[in-house]
């Protein structure tokens, strides 16, 4: 049961997906914004939901901190609530965790209406229970975020991008667990099925990264090459932009390695859909052309009990393959949204 | 009416359902040896099914259950619930898998910390979580704790490598969170259940992200004449935007107490001595130790030692890793804290704690992981001598409250449990601890798991002296 007067939060709407319910009312949270505390020697800042992702690192890069994880859609012009509840993380992702790691603190009102303050301010606490993390993801359906504080990290000096060419997904994937489980400390190790590329990033000082490049030729030859563009094809990906804009309808698929095979093969038998894998094939990110190809990954996954979510595009609706449906899911809504102000958590 | 623990004797053979005294003496108390508490019955499972019909028959007699791992909380927070059932989980102690390609180990709540590390090594892999326990404590105790180690500021909680876990909850229900992949859809409850301190089910399953272990470590030892000082210079890393994976504090205290305890050949004069250290590539590593030494150079330090090799490496940590039960040569008893504070505050915090020593004549010795501002009194009383207790405990709650007035936490890492249940609505408003209350009773609506702990309580559990967990006494381990 909805309320009548169900709400939305939505922040710029970047994954409009997310942010759209046809029985409740939007509720904008984008002119709820601004850095309200940013204290570098902390690693910490405590930013207003609205706040944009894009402002945040230009405060953060003036004192050479950054968010590791690459957050998402910047460009397109995210906020920080809309990336907790959406749980969007990028390539960067794999050094030193998600989103969800480097969130310390929310302050939302529940579905009552009430102030809660979850988590703490400093980049340690175990006190209560973690309920930020809880939001990561929570897509808007149990709490309207307010206010938040992030971990923040230091800046490494320099990145430098590299691609390795693999002639096969087999090859690719064992390069891609070797590149992971080095000692290379990789800051990003991507993988394009169809460029037949695996891209790495390193992050550090200049010298050290062209040693590091150095040892990674040796070990994989003239397969390794260096490339110039590096930061924009991460911004690409980051975006969501790394094919034609007719690919509109973006899809993030959770995966392990007995699942990558089949997301392959559909992406490669698909004329409209482009795949990419971040986080060393820990995501795959599907963009596809029509509401087909997301029906048909949709039958993949359902296969596969794999879950997906659409966070671009206008398609039918957002969640697609196997979403469990737990009693403890429900539960926990009940108890942060009492009266059902907010939409139910997914439609399947 | 007292349930009849007949229908819970029938999951299990007799040797793994234990009623007499004498072999339950174990499970009355955990690392807070302050407090005790007889249970109805332990009962030991050995497989995910024996748990999950455990917790069933608990749910639906309404019996209290307390999970329990290795039993070395320091808050409380395996303390058996008088009357309760303690469900003892150290035979679930398989690794069932541990896959070098996916980078992740699954196991058995029971396994032991350590033993993840030792099973990934010959990958080049570990995990990273690393409580000075952690040749004890147990994976499930770490979730239900969000355990922490020496090297969170850069690595995270226990939180950050859970990527996912199989639960039953106190409902019963048997639910699978997260996956093999370190990224998820939907709300993180994963995330949520790390940190639950047992009250809402028991892990029966957990998913481990294992990293590669670092090429090579720089580890230095550096002395300073005041704790200030020390202090500054943890700012003045942080400031020159290194990302050091260890950078903990000791003052003269602690440093005495870890020379007379195994002569880690500190430098005798000082007030206080940092530890840092930096891990990662070897060519890496090489520049960055200059960075730091340049650093270090500006904090006026009169002494520094850096590590030439492993073995070195190990006996400077030696001294840290065994300051506090070193901390049992200077007295009798003592009560380690667990407070956070913003870093900057760290000096400022320090002093205070060194006041309120002196007003209430109680002498703490003082070790922290500084790079999170996270400190770890240790307030030494004399349990024989009468109020000894009461007065430390006094302290300790003033400790707290300054934390928590600086804008901290009452904890870093060893959980609310039994011991700061009372401070916990001091550090979060009521509708916040309300949204607690209401999150618990939806895994838990007959509040049978772990009742009495975390939330301020009615039923107290019974004090009785405090001392050394029985295995730091025997050596096994020691604190952080
Ligand atoms: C000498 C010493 C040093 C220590 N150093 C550190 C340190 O550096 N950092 C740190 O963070 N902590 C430290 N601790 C505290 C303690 O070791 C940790 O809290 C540890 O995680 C507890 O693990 P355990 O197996 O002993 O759990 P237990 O003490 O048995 O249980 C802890 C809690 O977890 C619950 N629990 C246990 N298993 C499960 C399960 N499978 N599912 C759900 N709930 C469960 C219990 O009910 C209880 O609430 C130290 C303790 C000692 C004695």
């Amino acid at each position: 049961m909805q309320a009548e007067t169900s709400i939305l939060p939505v922040g710029n709407r970047t994954k409009q997906p997310l942010a759209d319910d046809q029985q409740a009312t939007l509720v904008s949270l984008r002119e709820l914004k601004g850095i309200i505390e940013y204290e570098p020697s902390e690693f910490t800042f405590t930013a207003y939901a609205g706040t944009t992702i894009s402002e945040v690192n230009q405060v953060l890069h003036q004192r050479q901190q950054y968010l590791p994880f690459d957050p998402m859609l910047v460009d397109a012009g995210a906020t920080v609530g809309g990336s907790v509840a959406a749980g969007l993380s990028g390539s960067g992702r794999f050094r030193y965790g998600g989103i969800r790691d480097f969130v310390l603190g929310v302050k939302f009102l529940s579905g009552t209406g009430e102030v809660i303050n979850s988590g703490g301010k400093v980049v340690k606490n175990a006190a209560g229970f973690d309920i930020p993390k809880l939001l990561t993801g929570s897509m808007g359906r149990l709490g309207v975020m307010v206010e938040m504080t992030f971990k923040v990290f230091p800046m490494p000096g320099c990145n430098q991008t590299l691609a390795v060419a693999c002639d096969s997904l087999e090859t690719a994937m064992q390069r891609m667990s070797l590149a992971a489980s080095s000692s290379w400390e990789l800051d990003a190790i991507d993988y394009r099925p169809a460029s037949k590329t695996i891209f790495l990033r390193l992050a550090g000082p200049e010298q050290v990264n062209q040693i590091l490049f150095q040892k990674i030729s040796k070990t994989w030859g003239s397969d390794v090459t260096e490339l110039s563009d590096g930061e924009a094809i991460w911004r690409a990906v980051n975006e969501l932009a790394w094919t034609q804009p007719s690919r509109s309808l973006a899809v993030k698929v959770p995966v392990h390695r007995s699942l990558m095979g089949e997301i392959v093969d559909f992406a490669s038998q698909r004329n409209g859909v482009d795949l990419h894998f971040s986080t060393a094939g820990a995501v795959a990110w599907l963009l596809c052309e029509s509401q087909d190809d997301v029906d048909h990954l949709d039958q993949v996954l359902l296969g596969k009990q794999a879950a997906g979510l659409v966070v671009r595009g206008a398609p039918e609706r957002p969640h697609i393959g196997s979403w469990p449906r737990t009693e403890i899911s429900l539960a926990v809504k009940q108890a942060m949204d009492p009266v059902s102000k907010f939409p139910r958590l997914f439609h399947t | 009416m007292v349930t009849s623990l007949e229908g819970l004797a029938s999951i299990f053979p007799p040797s793994r359902f234990v009623r007499d005294a004498a072999n339950q003496a174990a499970f009355e108390s955990d690392g807070l040896t302050a407090f005790r508490a007889k249970p109805r019955a332990v009962v030991i499972p050995e497989t995910a099914g024996e748990v999950i019909a455990a917790v069933r028959w608990c749910h639906e007699n309404s019996v209290p259950f307390v999970a329990r791992g290795s039993g070395t909380s320091l808050s409380g927070g395996s303390l058996p619930v008088a009357d309760g059932i303690v469900i003892a989980l150290n035979r679930m102690n398989r690794i069932i898998e541990i896959d070098p390609d996916e980078r992740i180990a699954v196991v058995e709540p029971g396994v032991v910390n350590q033993h993840v590390t030792d099973a990934a090594a010959k990958y080049g892999l570990y995990y990273a979580p690393d409580p000075s326990s952690q040749s004890v404590c147990t994976i499930g105790g770490n979730v239900a704790f969000n355990s922490g180690g020496a090297h969170c500021l850069k690595y995270g909680m226990t939180s950050n490598h859970v990527i996912g876990c199989k639960a039953v909850l106190a409902t019963g229900e048997v639910v699978s969170m997260g996956g093999r992949s370190v990224e998820s859809v939907g709300p993180d409850y994963t995330g949520l259940f790390c940190g639950s301190e047992g009250l809402f089910g028991i892990g029966l399953e957990i998913t481990l992200r294992l990293l590669p272990k670092p090429e090579k470590f720089h580890t230095v030892l550096v002395g300073y004449k005041s704790l200030q000082a020390a202090g500054d210079a943890v700012s003045a890393v942080i400031d020159s935007g290194l990302l050091p994976g260890a950078l903990e504090i000791m003052d003269a205290l602690a440093i005495e107490a870890a020379e007379a305890a195994v002569a880690c050949g500190y430098p005798p004069e000082a007030a206080a001595v940092l530890i840092v250290e930096l891990e990662g590539p070897a060519e890496k590593i090489e520049h960055e130790r200059k960075q730091l030494d340049a650093v270090l150079a500006t904090t006026g330090h009169f002494a520094e030692r850096i590590a030439v090799d492993e073995a070195d490496r190990l006996s400077i940590w030696r001294g840290r890793k065994s300051a506090f039960s070193a901390v049992g040569r200077l007295s009798p008893d003592f009560l380690v804290q667990d407070g956070v504070v913003p870093r900057k505050r760290l000096g400022e915090a320090l002093v205070r704690i060194e006041q309120l020593s002196r007003e209430s004549g109680i002498r703490v010795a003082n070790v922290f992981h500084a790079g999170d501002g996270n400190l770890h009194p240790l307030i030494m009383f004399d349990g024989k001598q009468d109020g000894a207790l009461e007065k430390a405990e006094a302290l300790a709650a003033k400790l707290l409250r300054l934390c928590i007035e600086m804008g901290g936490s009452i904890t870093g890492e060893h959980g609310v449990g039994v011991e700061k249940r009372d401070f916990l609505p001091e550090m979060f408003d009521a509708t916040t601890m309300a949204m607690m209350e209401r999150l618990r009773l939806a895994f838990d609506p007959g509040l049978v798991a772990n009742p009495g702990k975390m939330f301020p309580g009615t039923e107290a559990p019974t004090l009785t002296q405090s001392g050394l967990h029985p295995l730091e006494k025997a050596g096994v381990i020691s604190r952080e």
